[in-house]
């Protein structure tokens, strides 16, 4: 007990030490660099910083702007410069006009700082930390595998068991002869009369209703919930080769969830935005990619879109597709015409296109492709996108998981109350960047006076019921 | 000096009596009438303790399968092209208007993921036309009313059936080649591009004419205005600058030409802010039964309705002078009349007299009175005439000749329907068989067009294009908000495909005109596309001022006055404030909203007069109590009527409201009440709302569904204990019995001197306003010394919600109550529910009357959760389904609610209700639900209706507590704005839906920590108080005591 009395103090400056270095909004950090990035820069510029695609890579951008202040100029407000005649502004205008930059008169200067170290890290490899261990772009919780305990718990079980055989064992032998030394008959109990004994079978029975009862209440806690749901899609859409390999900004197809409650599954004319040039995929070929094409009425062998579309029947667009999957096949295989393999390839494709399409009330494949719902919130839960991506600044892999590294989708979360509400008392507001929260008065008073060093959601209301069903 | 009037106000007769079951029931959640059994739907309902075991082993079981099965798979369907515009989740706001029967409100429509589901004003229109009225708030939901028809129709041996539109033109076009008269009869209608069509269907068709009607009558102050103005318009009449109004049976706060405008500018004369400079219009309203501008009026002259007319004359007498018969104006009318005159004479150009009279030659006096006030050019404004009504009696009974001598072949109707709407509906009926071809445009099957051989079918405004031209100063536009739900078009496209027009394309047709009028009457856009875009973002715009009408002075004919009549009973019919006359019965919104005035809702009453017998108790007309049932006979015709008793109705007087009595009004309007449109007079063709060939009997019933709230959910409500003697608080009745150490019994001063409202008169208003703080003071210090004491120090940070409702603004039209319902997913119930005091509303108007019992004065209460910071609901929920927030808002959680209704019962101010059924078929239990209508499936289960629904705000189920919320939903939405902005929430954020729709902008919501808020500055006010502040439960709603500019000596 005592030597736990020492420790104390020292837990205490530990921790206080600990807070000290959570709180380092004020400073520029590659980590806020990345939320940043993510939410400003990552729909024009690649994630890598190595390869250009909208807007030129940025990898080294520092080095190409001769002062600072430029260069934060320049992304403030890139017109302006290019006006101003600066030569690095006016060069890239004239690599990448008509297309303009974006305006960001908004971000701070620590901000800009912090994107540029986030980015210096990326280029040169330093960030994120690889002694870490944490897998990149999870950004936080990401469990360690558990092993069971059950094997030592029975065992454990099993030892005490024969620990209490042995002592039921040595106290017949004593009673026996304790009777035998008064000389009174003693007729030694036998396994089976005790096992069959009033106490123990109530005490049986009292273990039984104990944990019935408490696997029923869990059980009754989990219906409705489906943490690990990875239904089957209508479209094998991979994550990996997206958001992974690819590096496509979350958001870039999720576009609701800066703005709206709904993080939003892309319309289909956002899949052609690029999938109107990479028409083959790399796992599947012909099979998935079509699926987009035949929703939308798209016909990539000529490269236009089909008029009259939703009004077409079916054997004309099957016509359309199976052609451009043979062509698809032929150039593949460098053949002049089709085998049998292919044909059959097309055939089973086609069949496979069809299926996923169309169901009981969707009979035309025309029109929208109807996903597996797998993130379900009950009716009387109210959830917000854009309050926590866009205001609380949470990186969609708190809640989703590394979704970049799942080839099939799956529910990351419990989706319960208790796990919203634990982040919530957990969670940080982004209290000094934000005026909004200029009216809690009190608090920044707090802060200022040393009394307060954060504001956690639960100090705003974020445990209220009203925040989330109304 | 008067004494303040604290609680000398009444709920109703039953109030004034002490009658003892309403005060027993004033302390219970729900009425004591919740314990009489349900003999119709026993064999439903009925469960025993054998039931319960039932249900809780089905129960088991469901829980048990649902736990083994899967959980059924859901869907996601994203757009295949998403539109720019369209953000799932976020609502778009679109400009447009409402015009519908000759009404007119710009507004915006709230659509989310493409479905139009809230109404609000629109606040870039110029002053009060961006207001909305209750019909204008529940116009949305008749967007999904079941009863649309889904396509054209034709008739067959009298039955309707769908057709193709190709085929119906074709019928169409070959009558209208052979046709020698064709006539078209519509509601007024003001939109220029219509009237462009109808000049191109015209201009192929030559015989073709024009026939208006309004719902309402308004030929004569129409043919008054073409004598005395040489144009048949009605002037802008502006009441903000109005320091006497005097009207005579002109509910223009109501029903009367542009209600909400009226109010609108109204409360403008009516709101106090600084008392050491408190101002207010005097309102003298001349009528025989209560109208809503009657209950706002300060004074009340009480005449008959057939003595209006001389009424009228008396007044011109004294003005103008000379020559209009007075015969058989009473006397004490005739006295208060001098006085008013002399008034009128000293508020000369700031005066405003109006008339409801429906008789050229009274209209035409009430002209000559203003024109002699000098009150044209100021409060008057010929210059802005309203275009909305343009009916012609005279026309309409010429289109019946004609159609009766069989010289009309074709016959269009667009909007009218005059076999229920107009007095000679039944000769009308007949008439129409002798018409060869009849087509209508409409909605849904009304009594005219099930007789007609066509219906072609139009679209809902929310689904339309079209403009409309209100004033003749103001042009605005109607955008569609939605994709036509239906196979309808409109009746312009129809108008154009028959006179076979090369543009049928509606949309291209309006911009075409606009481009050709309004474009080129203005120089701040280049492009006609500019143009049109901005004017689309507007909505409405004013264009260029028009030249004022001078009064001309038309010779009056004075034989035409009413003759006043000597019968012992005369019956005035109104319009009614929700339904019209009943052009909106089919909408269930405005049939459950209570009538502001006697609190009846589906369905209409007689209202009787009450007199005092100079002890404790009222009198009706023939001892008939509410409820009852009693026979009416107009011109020999006898017909069953429930009767309310009517404060301020005149004794020998009785009134009714128009508008029921529908014999096809799909489910929730069909065979509601009477309809007595048929026994409207004649005055030389001039319909005349009364009659005075009426008998009322005595009592011959009980009426079973009595859906009047007024006795529903009262409060403060104080009644005699029996040991003392004393005036109590009944509600607490049981619980105050205090035998003190003195041995003296008594209660605590708090418990009998309840503040429930504060009124004064305007003369006294510095001293009650004193005394008012006083009160308000000693409130404040013994609250301070409970153990209950002050949240101030919880409640400083971050926001605080609350609200403030000014009194003397609010007119109790009951447009919040339709904006509450329609932003929160209130349930409707039914007429059957309500008379069991389940109706849902979450806010409730409280009408109380005070002063003169025989001619009282009137102030409305808007109602809702007062989010007390104290609140006593919470402390007694064993769930704890219902706390507080940190933003001081009372919280209903209704996942966690298991409706033991102990809340409710704990509420003083019961504003909280109770889902006794499954009203809106949020589970899927059928046992639960509520057949409102007997229909098959409950009302508001099918998937159009329920396409009104809010999705932000949960669909409540059976057996929990609701209760307004403050609009969470808009608190939260709001915040999010701001903090996405990164910045302070501003006023603009957040308004609540009963505050964006009040006409009169008496509510204010608002964060009261916000120091430069609007509601800070308004909680500052000198004649706030707040309701119940004694019994320190700190709720967040500040009223302001009710001041009332009434002349005493016009009482004398």
């Amino acid at each position: 007990m005592i030597s736990r009395f020492r420790k104390l103090p020292v837990l205490i400056i530990l921790g206080l030490f600990l807070l000290g270095i959570t709180n380092v909004y004020a400073q520029p950090s590659p980590d806020a660099g990345k939320v940043l990035f993510t939410a400003n820069c990552a729909s024009c510029h690649a994630k890598d910083m190595k390869s250009a695609l909208t807007g030129p890579a940025l990898g080294g951008a520092e080095a190409n702007w001769d002062t600072k202040e430029n260069l934060y100029a320049w992304i403030r407000n890139s017109q302006g410069m290019i006006q101003q005649g600066h030569p690095r502004a006016v060069e890239l205008w004239n690599k990448y006009k008509p297309t303009v930059m974006t305006g960001f008169p908004d971000l701070t200067d620590d901000e800009i700082a912090s994107m540029l170290l986030y980015i210096d890290g990326v280029y040169a490899g330093t960030y994120p930390p690889k002694a870490a261990g944490a897998p990149a772009g999870a950004g936080a919780v990401v469990d360690e595998p558990k092993g069971s305990n059950l094997w030592s718990y029975g065992l454990i079980i099993l030892f005490l068991a024969g620990l209490s055989y042995i002592l039921f064992r040595i106290l017949g032998n004593l009673n026996q002869l304790s009777a035998a030394k008064d000389g009174v008959d003693y007729d030694k109990p036998s396994l089976m009369k005790v096992l069959t004994s009033k106490g123990l079978v109530t005490f049986l029975l009292f273990c039984l209703v104990i944990f019935g009862g408490y696997t029923t209440v869990n059980r009754a806690i989990n219906l409705g919930r489906q943490q690990g749901y990875e239904p089957d899609q209508p479209i094998k859409f991979s994550h990996v080769t997206h958001a992974g390999l690819n590096k496509i900004d979350c958001q870039y197809c999720h576009d609701g969830a800066r703005r709206s409650k709904h993080s939003v599954i892309p319309a289909t004319n956002t899949c052609m935005n690029c999938h109107s040039a990479i028409k083959v995929g790399s796992q599947y070929g012909t099979a998935e990619i079509t699926k987009i094409f035949a929703s939308i009425g798209y016909d990539p062998l000529n490269n236009k879109y089909i008029e009259n579309y939703e009004k077409m029947p079916e054997d004309s667009i099957k016509a359309i597709f199976t052609a451009w999957m043979t062509d698809a096949y032929v150039t593949d295989k460098g053949i002049a015409a089709i085998d049998a393999d292919g044909e059959e390839l097309v055939d089973n494709q086609w069949r496979d296109i069809k299926k996923s399409l169309t169901n009981e009330q969707k009979k035309t494949i025309p029109g929208p492709i109807e996903w597996v719902k797998i993130h379900n919130l009950p009716d009387h839960a109210y959830f917000n996108h854009a309050q926590h991506v866009a205001v609380g600044k949470v990186a969609c892999q708190t809640c989703h998981g590394a979704v970049e590294k799942m080839e099939v989708v799956k529910q990351y979360s419990p989706l319960s109350m208790g796990w919203c509400i634990n982040c919530h008392r957990e969670t940080e507001v982004k209290f000094s960047e934000n005026d909004y929260y200029k009216s809690y008065e009190q608090f920044h008073t707090e802060i200022k006076e040393g009394k307060r060093t954060k504001v956690t959601v639960a100090d705003i209301g974020g445990l209220e019921c009203q925040k989330c069903h109304y | 000096m008067d004494k303040m009037q604290n609680n000398n106000i009444w709920v109703g007769i039953k109030d004034l009596e002490q009658d003892p079951s309403f005060i027993e029931e004033s302390g219970l959640e729900t009425s004591l009438i919740e314990q009489i059994a349900d003999s119709k739907n026993e064999e439903v309902f009925a469960s025993n303790r054998r039931d319960f075991l039932k249900f809780l082993g089905f129960g088991l079981g469901a829980a048990t399968i649902a736990a083994g099965c899967d959980i059924p798979v859901k869907r996601a369907l994203p757009y295949v092209i998403k539109p720019d515009t369209i953000v799932p989740g976020i609502a778009n706001y679109y400009a447009s208007s409402y015009i519908d029967g000759g009404e007119f409100a710009s507004i915006l429509v709230k659509t989310r993921d493409g479905r139009p589901i809230k109404i609000e004003g629109n606040d870039l229109a110029p002053s009060g036309w961006g207001t909305t009225s209750a019909r204008v708030q529940a116009s949305v939901i008749s967007l999904y009313d079941t009863n649309r028809l889904t396509g054209p129709q034709k008739s067959e041996a009298g039955n309707l059936s769908l057709t193709t539109w190709k085929d119906l033109d074709t019928k169409v076009k070959s009558a209208l080649a052979t046709a020698s008269g064709i006539r078209i009869l519509q509601i007024s209608n003001t939109s220029p591009t219509a009237k462009k069509a109808q000049a191109e269907f015209i201009a192929k068709y030559p015989s073709a004419k024009v026939v208006n009607v309004d719902h309402s009558n308004y030929s004569g102050i129409l043919d008054a205005n073409l004598a005395d103005f040489g144009s048949r318009m009605i002037p802008s009449y502006h009441f903000d600058k109005a320091e006497v109004i005097v009207s005579f049976d002109a509910d223009f706060l109501g029903t009367w030409v542009m209600p909400t405008k009226f109010a609108s500018d109204y409360a403008q004369m009516r709101k106090i802010t600084d008392l050491s400079k408190a101002k207010m219009s005097r309102h003298i309203q001349v009528e025989a039964g209560m109208s809503l501008s009657g209950s706002n009026a300060d004074n009340r002259i009480l005449v008959k309705p057939s003595e209006q007319g001389v009424a009228v004359g008396h007044l011109y007498n004294l003005i103008v002078g000379g020559g209009a018969p007075v015969t058989g104006l009473n006397d004490k009318a005739k006295a208060s009349l001098a006085k008013v005159a002399s008034q009128l004479k000293n508020a000369s150009g700031k005066s405003i007299v109006v008339s409801g009279s429906n008789i050229p030659a009274e209209q035409q006096m009430v002209n000559a009175i203003n024109n002699t006030l000098g009150n044209y050019g100021t409060t008057i404004d010929t210059s802005n005439a309203i275009l909305t009504k343009q009916g012609s009696e005279k026309d309409f009974d010429a289109l019946l000749n004609e159609m009766k001598s069989g010289a009309v072949d074709v016959l269009i109707i667009d909007g009218a329907n005059p076999v229920y709407s107009h007095a000679k509906g039944l000769q009308f009926a007949e008439a129409l068989k002798k018409v060869k071809t009849k087509v209508a445009f409409g909605l849904s099957k009304d009594e005219t067009n099930i007789l007609c051989d066509f219906i072609a079918t139009k679209p809902h405004f929310l689904e339309s294009w079209g403009d409309a031209q209100p004033t003749s100063t103001t042009l605005s536009l109607v955008q569609p908000t939605i994709a036509p739900l239906f196979n309808s078009r409109q009746v312009e496209s129809s108008y154009l495909t028959w006179s076979e027009s090369p543009s049928t394309d509606i949309f291209e047709y309006i911009k075409a005109t606009w481009a050709e009028t309004a474009f080129k009457a203005q120089t701040d856009f280049a492009t006609v596309d500019a143009f049109w875009d901005n004017a689309l973002q507007l909505g409405v715009m004013s264009t260029i001022g028009g030249a004022a009408a001078s009064f001309g002075g038309g010779t009056i004919d004075f034989s035409a006055v009413t003759k006043v009549s000597n019968a012992p009973l005369e019956i005035s019919f109104k319009e009614s404030i929700s339904l019209g006359n009943g052009q909106y019965a089919t909408n269930p919104w405005l049939q459950e909203m209570p009538n502001p005035i006697d609190r009846t809702s589906w369905g209409n009453y007689l209202a009787v007069p009450v007199n005092f017998d100079g002890d404790s108790s009222m009198v009706g007309l023939n001892g008939l109590k509410d409820g009852d049932l009693a026979k009416l006979t107009i011109n020999g015709k006898e017909f069953t009527v429930p009767v309310i008793q009517q404060f301020g109705q005149m004794p020998g007087t009785v009134s009714i409201n128009l508008g029921y009595g529908r014999t096809e009004a799909g489910a929730c309007g069909t065979g509601l009440g009477i309809s007595l449109i048929p026994f409207l007079t004649d005055n030389n063709g001039y319909a005349q709302n009364f009659s005075s060939k009426v008998q009322v009997s005595n009592k011959i019933g009980k009426e079973e569904e009595f859906s009047c709230v007024q006795y529903h959910h009262t409060y403060g409500v104080k009644g005699k204990d029996n040991d003392t003697g004393q005036m109590i608080n009944a509600d607490e009745a049981a619980t105050v019995f205090f035998d003190y150490f003195t041995g003296i019994k008594g209660f605590q001063g708090s418990l009998t001197d309840r503040s429930v409202m504060y009124t004064s008169n305007l003369a006294d208003i510095k001293a009650n306003a004193a005394e008012l703080d006083k009160k308000r003071k000693h409130a404040q210090y013994l609250n301070s010394k409970q153990i209950y004491g002050g949240h101030d120090d919880l409640y400083n940070n971050g926001h605080h919600w609350g609200m403030h409702i000014d009194l003397n603004a609010c007119i109790g039209c009951g447009a919040c109550t339709v904006a509450c319902m329609s932003e929160n997913n209130v349930p409707i119930v039914g007429k059957k529910e309500v008379s069991r005091h389940h109706e849902m509303t979450w806010l409730r108007i409280d009408r109380y009357y005070y002063g003169d019992v025989e001619n009282p004065n009137t102030v409305y209460q808007p109602m809702m959760c007062q989010h007390c910071d104290n609140a006593p609901c919470e402390n007694v929920c064993p769930v704890n389904a219902t706390n507080h927030s940190s933003e001081g808002l009372n919280q209903m959680t209704y996942n966690r609610c298991i409706g033991t209704r102990y809340c409710a019962n704990n509420c003083p101010y019961k504003v909280r209700r109770f889902n006794w059924f499954d009203y809106t078929t949020a589970d899927s239990f059928p046992a639960n639900q509520y057949k409102k209508f007997g229909e098959e499936l409950t009302f508001g289960a099918e998937n159009l209706t329920r396409m009104v629904l809010n999705p932000d705000v949960t669909v409540r189920s059976k057996g929990v507590i609701e209760k307004c919320s403050f609009c969470v939903q808009r608190i939260q939405e709001g915040k999010l704005t701001a903090k996405k902005e990164q910045r302070v929430l501003r006023d603009s954020d957040v308004k609540t839906a009963c505050q964006t729709s009040c006409p009169t902008g008496a509510i204010t919501f608002g964060d009261s920590n916000n120091k430069e808020g609007a509601l800070h500055a308004k909680l500052e006010l000198p004649l706030n108080f707040i309701s119940l502040e004694e019994i320190n439960v700190r709720s967040s709603v500040n009223y302001t005591m009710k001041v009332n500019n009434r002349d005493k000596s016009l009482d004398a």
